[in-house]
């Protein structure tokens, strides 16, 4: 019983890391239909900004804000100088955005090399719940995780901005006609799917080696989140997360992280195939 | 507000529809735009409202150029177009559409009421599930109820039933008595000829013919332009 209840926890944590990683991938890839692989260099760069801020003697807390911030700045950035001028074409974004994952990574590299950062957690120990001992950090991801997450998704569904990013994605020159500033609304949508991934960053930062590489490994867990949650639907993150989660839960109970890997891999396929959705996502 | 198109060109990549367009639509006037079918009617619009970019001539709104200026910037500036097709987000609720139209809320219900009972208390209703005809009284509705001093209806009664083509006449006749100015772009020629000012006839991508109300003989011109 007590191994299933960690099983479950263990589940839960990941469903949070996937949800909050994929959640900025889910509004630029599922909602704008940019396809952007250099997705995993954000969360990277959000996780050096805790590391920075550690570095300087500043509470961990802090970094979150900042990531978002710094992110923010970064991704409106790259949306005007570069995904502005080549969105309506994919197989040019892919290059593009490839490219900039080279970049951003050897830019890192250039500032702090290759060695191994770190991040010391900000609230060790474990607690007792529900009859098992559980990293507490793990609990503190789990429910910032759902605050960020919960937020944005309000932000796109409710607010006016959100109605103004959905009509863009549902026909841009008709928003365009009807008097939206749709060049505003794209930067900005992008430059908050970045800040989402900082805040990932400095968020998982506590719980594994912070490096130029690291980004790499968040990148296809985030394309499976968004394809198994379906494009044009914020909320999908959140489905997808959890069906990914949970299989890659129960793979890795029975078999091991390799053969998680591909169950959910060949999940995305088999939804792909259900949908018929071409994978440039919501402007296909 | 005055708006004025000189010698405009535009088209479609390399195929040139408008071949020097010149016109001009006053705050207070209804300005009907007829011609056949692929006359360059709707190139026109689209480049007015700044969809498509005029590759030659030039557009002004109160005497600026905005021939380079966004669409968005023209909205602003005090121009609102329906269009033929695709005047609507077909994915969002009918509220969600006015909501971007700039309508506030407590505005909805006079908006739709516009054709009377026919688009009542369907805020909630998604634009896509309208029929071609309420979407059509929709996207009228919205451009009527702006504030816009220049209207851009583009075959705004196409698909509508006659009751409706009345309402709509008498909404764009008072849109002209609040000073507005309204280009209208009509298949239907007994509507026109009821409600506008100036005619001009649009063939080939050139104004062939132009006229005012009144003028003697009109009626049969136009008939014969559009070969009905």
């Amino acid at each position: 019983m007590d191994a299933l209840t960690l099983e479950l926890l263990n589940g839960l944590s990941l469903f949070a890391t996937l949800a909050i990683v994929a959640l900025g991938l889910g509004i630029v890839f599922g909602l704008m239909g940019i396809i952007n692989l250099a997705h995993g260099e954000f969360v990277m760069i959000g996780a050096y900004v805790a590391y920075v801020t550690h570095a300087n003697g500043l509470s961990h807390w802090l970094s979150l804000p900042l990531a978002a911030v710094v992110l923010f700045v970064l991704g409106a950035c790259i949306e005007v100088g570069l995904i502005r001028r080549i969105h309506r074409r994919p197989e040019v974004t892919i290059l593009a955005t490839f490219g900039l994952s080279i970049c951003l990574r050897q830019a890192v590299e250039l500032i702090f090399t290759k060695d191994f950062r770190g991040v010391p957690n900000p609230v060790p120990g474990a607690t007792r719940a529900f009859g098992v001992l559980f990293p507490t950090y793990r609990y503190v991801l789990i429910g910032i995780a759902v605050v960020v997450v919960v937020v944005t998704l309000l932000a796109f569904t409710r607010s006016r901005f959100g109605l103004t990013v959905r009509a863009i994605v549902a026909d841009r020159d008709l928003a365009d006609a009807s008097g939206v500033r749709t060049g505003i609304a794209y930067f900005c949508a992008f430059g908050i799917g970045a800040a989402t991934a900082g805040i990932a960053g400095a968020l998982v930062a506590p719980l594994g080696a912070i490096e130029p590489q690291a980004g790499l490994a968040y990148l296809p867990g985030a394309f499976l989140v968004v394809i198994v949650g379906g494009f044009n639907r914020l909320w999908g993150v959140i489905a997808g997360a959890l069906v990914v989660a949970a299989v890659q839960t129960g793979v890795i109970h029975f078999y091991d992280a390799v053969w998680a890997q591909i169950a959910a891999l060949a999940l995305a396929v088999l939804m792909l195939q259900l949908r018929r959705v071409p994978v440039e996502g919501a402007t296909a | 507000m005055r708006f004025e198109a000189h010698g405009l060109r535009s088209g479609y990549g390399s195929v040139p529809v408008l071949h020097g367009v010149s016109f001009c639509v006053s705050e207070g006037e209804i300005v009907a735009l007829v011609g056949r079918n692929g006359a360059g009617k709707t190139t026109l619009v689209k480049t007015m409202i700044g969809l498509l970019r005029a590759t030659g001539g030039q557009l002004r709104l109160d005497g600026a150029d905005i021939t380079r200026v966004p669409p968005s910037r023209r909205v602003r500036a005090g121009m609102r177009a329906a269009f033929q097709e695709r005047s609507l987000f077909s994915q969002l609720s009918v509220g969600d559409n006015l909501r971007l139209s700039g309508h506030t809320v407590a505005e909805h219900g006079r908006v739709l009421a516009t054709f009377g009972e026919s688009l009542a208390g369907r805020e909630a209703q998604r634009a896509g599930t309208l029929s071609g005809g309420e979407q059509k009284m929709l996207a009228a509705a919205s451009a009527l109820a702006s504030t816009a001093p220049i209207l851009l209806m583009d075959e705004p009664t196409e698909g509508l039933q006659p009751s409706n083509v009345e309402l709509l006449g008498d909404a764009l006749a008072a849109a002209r008595q609040e000073g507005r100015g309204v280009l209208l772009v009509e298949q239907h020629l007994a509507l026109a000829l009821r409600l506008a000012d100036r005619f001009i006839v649009l063939e080939k991508g050139e104004i062939v013919d132009a006229g005012a109300a009144g003028e003697t003989g009109l009626a049969n011109r136009l008939s014969g332009r559009l070969a009905l």
